[in-house]
């Protein structure tokens, strides 16, 4: 578009009176220089000129077969009318060279004219932009751009796509195609994701189907030691091989043990467990470990996990720390399930911060081992991840495992005011009444959110110095909602303090607050 | 001259135009292929969760529900009721009557056993004055809370709401929703992901609950709706909650959580001021300052979104209301951008400066001038004899063969990912408001959007001055209000 107006502004400039006047002054005035000027020009439209020789001549003026081609009129002979101002020139030439005497008469639109009228002629041509004057001999490429210049476009409608020549339409007709490959695309590959899903659960339903009668049998009619010793061609006779080389079947084998296991308890389980392995089913799933899809690497934990595979836990110690979310929260909850010691240094070392999410299943399951095995839970603080230590103070206050109080005090004076809020949370819980020193600190924090959770610890764990500083804070506190927390504290470690320091003072706030501590139906809001 | 001009003027809108269509079909495209992709990555991440834990775990966050009710003595105590048995350890209900003119407080009070408190309310953000917050003895009812106040509006409501919420997040919710009993522990799980960034808010899909059956708080058998808008809004529904929101959030890109179901964490809605009641748009605009609050402070954060079906509502079918409610949004996204035009294209906001926000300015908000102005630009050229039907028919195919395909790909998408609407004849149904919606409803909802804009114009609603000027910081919103209240 710029370049289309820059276009304009160019031209428009040739085309101002006084480059155009400019131009006409190139004409010569004398005649002998218009003539010159002329034949530079070879044709100037509208502009002819005539030759004309007095009298008798001796020369064949006007005979066919004449160079001359003159015609003969009463006076004399006259010539044609040359446009073309070369050719004249030529003719003049020829005159001069056989001594004939001529006259040469101008032609403007055909009628006889001076070369002074002549003259004016072509400057009035030149001033209109009718006429653009050439100035010197010109090559080749200049004739053709003067030639295009000169005529106006006409498309060649004939050989005219209109669909390709107009780039709007062209696109949204490449668009509408484009939109016709795509429905067809999607159909198409939803009719065959369909048709595929349909033969796969067919032939789920099916493989199902000849699975569930093998699986009774053997669960219901071979004890333990029959299946651990059954060879392979006993297998093949429940599980034939050919059906066993195919994917399919063995997945739905693996889900099937998978979800009896889940259902069943004592030797069943450990039969399950037994034919999983007998079946090198065990040996796919630690395969599918390193699936490059992490939900099929999920899915090779979970089978571990279910199937007690202890002999894939140094496997499963590598995606500890995977950088996918979902493969190092199942890789943890399968170690922390399936190890004999617990030993809970991979989680202590995870760089990745440990999300709710994960504190909650891991939670579970240690809950679940707790009561069995050792677990030095201790281990956690020292790890450089905050949200590991986060996790380890909470783990404490959750199992209740006052024998930590000791290491928790340990850490206490050194860790962040968010791990010194899990601490405070954690004394409350377990009702750590000698850590009141640690609780009075904190209730001087600068930090607010600290501060009050020293206060609400301050109402279990709290002693008479707590009291004091709580009473300071209420007097010293300007937001609302911190004073109110602060006398909950207060009315949590010593109601009576409480009730002799809010009937000492008036203060309409004050004796709302107080109403509000003391009505029983607010006790938890 | 003046020829050449306007004849200049009319190409240069041409070829606008044809930018415009091209940019919405890139969009949708990119849109369709996003949403795809994080609807795969939600239904595998599915297949390894366990919602059961999450009802005792002790590491859950407690969830305060506040649902404002305005006149809905009818329906209120069986709301309440449905609140109340929601599937989750630690949650409380807090329900806000905005000054109600029929009985929805005796109601209340009557079926829930409710005495007044002591309660001392100071807020934190500035409401109408609250009468009284009543609970109840009976230890069944321990949960609940109900707050009477004087008319405010559904911002002032939930504000009210918020400065007693006593948990870690907030559920704001309509009172007449259905809620699915899981709903908390479905919505809960984003909160309980985070790692590396803050989640700030969650957004759950809305269901159409018109023509269904409800048993026990849960949708249990799907029909469309007997009305063309009724069924012009589960495909509109589809498009927006399924491909748009799932998209959006797969870039973090979401400026918007619908008000009827979202998750919010409360520390942070009170650092913010809470909801900004003088826009009718008060839903988007807290997402939106809420996100520029943590982009100003630097905090990596996140909104997330939930594609599970948990929450149905009652979309409206009658042609009145629908266009208030269309009316209503469109002003709600114009206040919204206007408060926050900081955003605009402004790196520093990321994802939300340089694409959210440019889109929802061009195809939101500016869409009903847009296509107006099209139509107009046609009608010009149909005067002035430079009209190519030929080209014309093209482009309107173009424009319908991409509704089609958008409203296509939500439906079977709704189909692989949930098939709720299980009978055929339901399905036939849909696929003709497909076709026939850019027709039929389009037309209609480009009107109404036109009409939302003229009401912003005329300041209909809004808070004129302070919204054309906008918000200098997010924290603006707080300062205003202490300044309104000194």
């Amino acid at each position: 578009m710029a370049k289309s107006l820059c276009r304009i502004v160019i031209s428009l400039l040739f085309f101002l009176p006084g480059f155009a006047s400019a131009l006409q002054d190139t004409i010569p005035e004398d005649s002998a220089g218009f003539r010159d000027f002329l034949v530079l020009q070879k044709e100037v439209p509208g502009l002819g000129a005539r030759f004309f020789v007095a009298g008798t001549r001796t020369l064949d003026l006007n005979t066919p077969d004449s160079a001359y081609g003159f015609a003969q009129v009463d006076s004399g002979y006259l010539s044609p009318i040359y446009i073309d101002f070369l050719q004249a020139a030529e003719l003049e030439g020829l005159l001069l060279s056989d001594s004939v005497p001529y006259r040469l008469d101008y032609m403007v639109l055909s009628e006889p004219a001076s070369a002074a009228a002549a003259r004016e002629f072509v400057a009035g041509r030149i001033r209109s932009g009718d006429y653009l004057v050439k100035t010197g001999p010109e090559d080749e490429v200049e004739d053709l751009v003067a030639l295009a210049s000169n005529t106006r476009y006409a498309p060649v409608e004939k050989f005219r796509l209109k669909f390709v020549s107009d780039y709007r339409l062209f696109g949204v007709t490449l668009t509408i195609v484009f939109f016709f490959l795509v429905a067809i695309i999607m159909i198409t590959s939803m009719l065959i994701m369909k048709a595929g899903k349909n033969k796969r659960e067919n032939l789920q339903k099916e493989y199902s189907r000849l699975i569930v009668d093998p699986l009774t049998t053997l669960l219901f009619e071979k004890d333990l030691g029959e299946i651990q010793a059954m060879d392979q061609s006993e297998l093949d006779s429940f599980f034939p091989k050919n059906l066993m080389a195919k994917p399919l079947y063995q997945h739905e084998l693996i889900d099937s043990i998978i979800g009896l296991n889940k259902k069943m308890k004592g030797d069943f389980k450990e039969k399950l467990k037994a034919l999983y392995k007998k079946l090198g089913l065990d040996k796919l799933s630690v395969k599918m470990l390193h699936h490059k899809n992490w939900d099929m690497a999920t899915m090779a934990l979970v089978q571990i996990n279910e199937m007690d595979l202890v002999e894939a836990l140094p496997e499963v110690k590598k995606f500890t720390n995977s950088k996918n979310f979902h493969v190092r929260s199942m890789a943890v909850s399968t170690l922390l399930n399936l190890s004999e010691k617990v030993d809970l240094v991979f989680l202590r070392d995870q760089t990745y911060p440990l999300s709710h999410w994960q504190q909650m299943n891991y939670l579970r399951i240690i809950r679940f081992v707790s009561p069995q095995k050792d677990l030095k839970l201790g281990i956690l603080f020292d790890s450089k991840n905050r949200s590991i230590r986060l996790f380890g103070i909470k783990l404490v206050r959750i199992l209740g495992r006052v024998d930590m109080i000791e290491k928790l005090s340990a850490l206490a004076g050194g860790v962040s005011d968010e791990e010194k809020i899990e601490i405070l949370e954690t004394y409350a819980a377990l009702g750590a009444y000698m850590e009141s020193a640690f609780v009075n600190e904190c209730l001087r924090s600068e930090n607010p959110s600290l501060s009050l959770a020293a206060a609400k610890a301050a109402a279990v764990v709290g002693d008479a110095e707590s009291a004091e500083i709580l009473l300071e804070l209420v007097q010293s506190e300007t937001v609302f909602r911190n004073k109110l927390a602060y006398l909950k504290g207060l009315y949590g470690l010593d109601a009576a303090r409480f009730a002799e320091f809010t009937s000492s003072d008036s203060h309409p706030e004050l004796q709302d607050i107080r109403d509000h501590i003391l009505d029983p139906m607010l006790q938890n809001v | 001259m003046y020829s050449f001009l306007f004849f200049l003027i009319l190409e240069i809108f041409g070829l606008l135009f044809l930018v415009l269509s091209f940019s919405v079909i890139v969009f949708y495209f990119i849109l369709m292929a996003l949403s795809g992709l994080e609807m795969r990555d939600f239904l595998r991440k599915n297949r390894f969760a366990d919602y059961g834990d999450i009802i005792t775990s002790p590491i859950a966050p407690g969830v305060s529900i506040l649902a404002p009710a305005f006149n809905e003595g009818q329906s209120i105590v069986q709301n309440a009721q449905s609140l109340l048995s929601l599937h989750y350890g630690k949650f409380e209900v807090i329900l806000i009557n905005d000054g109600s003119k029929d009985d929805t407080l005796e109601k209340l009070i009557r079926s829930f056993e409710l005495e007044k408190t002591n309660y001392v309310y100071h807020p934190e953000i500035e409401t109408k004055p609250v009468r009284g917050i009543y609970r109840s003895k009976n230890m069944s009812y321990r949960r609940l809370t109900v707050i009477d106040k004087e008319n405010g509006g559904k911002a002032d409501a939930l504000n009210t709401g918020i400065n007693i919420a006593s948990l870690e997040l907030l559920a704001c919710i309509d009172v007449d929703c259905i809620l699915s009993s899981e709903s908390i522990s479905r919505m809960v799980r984003p909160f309980m992901e985070e790692t590396n960034k803050k989640v700030i808010a969650v957004g759950g899909v809305i269901g159409i609950a018109n023509n269904c059956d409800v048993q026990d708080g849960t949708v249990t058998k799907y029909r469309i709706p007997e009305t063309t808008l009724g069924r012009f809004q589960v495909i509109e529904y589809f498009r927006a909650f399924l491909m748009g929101r799932m998209a959006w959030a797969r870039i973090n890109g979401l400026m918007l959580i619908s008000g009827a179901f979202g998750f919010f964490r409360k520390d942070l809605v009170r650092a913010v001021g809470g909801y900004f009641p003088k826009t009718v748009g008060e839903d988007m605009e807290l997402v939106v300052r809420m996100r520029r609050y943590m982009d100003e402070q630097k905090i990596p954060h996140k909104v997330g979104f939930v594609p599970d079906p948990l929450c149905w509502t009652e979309v409206p079918e009658s042609e009145k209301v629908l266009s208030r409610q269309r009316n209503r949004w469109m002003r709600g996204t114009i206040e919204t951008l206007q408060l926050h035009q900081v955003l605009r294209l402004n790196p520093k906001f990321g994802i939300l400066g340089m694409v959210s926000y440019p889109f929802w300015s061009i195809f939101e908000k500016a869409a009903p001038i847009i296509e107006t102005a099209g139509i107009l630009y046609t009608t010009i050229l149909l005067i002035v004899g430079d009209f190519s039907t030929i080209y014309f028919v093209a482009l309107l195919l173009m424009m319908y063969l991409l509704s089609l395909l958008v409203s296509s790909f939500s439906v079977l998408y709704e189909q692989i990912a949930f098939n709720h609407y299980k009978d055929k004849k339901d399905l036939r149904k849909l696929i003709w408001m497909i076709i026939t919606e850019p027709f039929i409803v389009h037309p209609k909802v480009v009107y109404w959007g036109l009409l939302g804009h003229i009401d912003f114009v005329k300041g209909k609603g809004g808070w004129g001055s302070m919204i054309r000027t906008g918000f200098k910081k997010a924290e603006d919103k707080k300062n205003l209000q202490e300044q309104t209240t000194t």
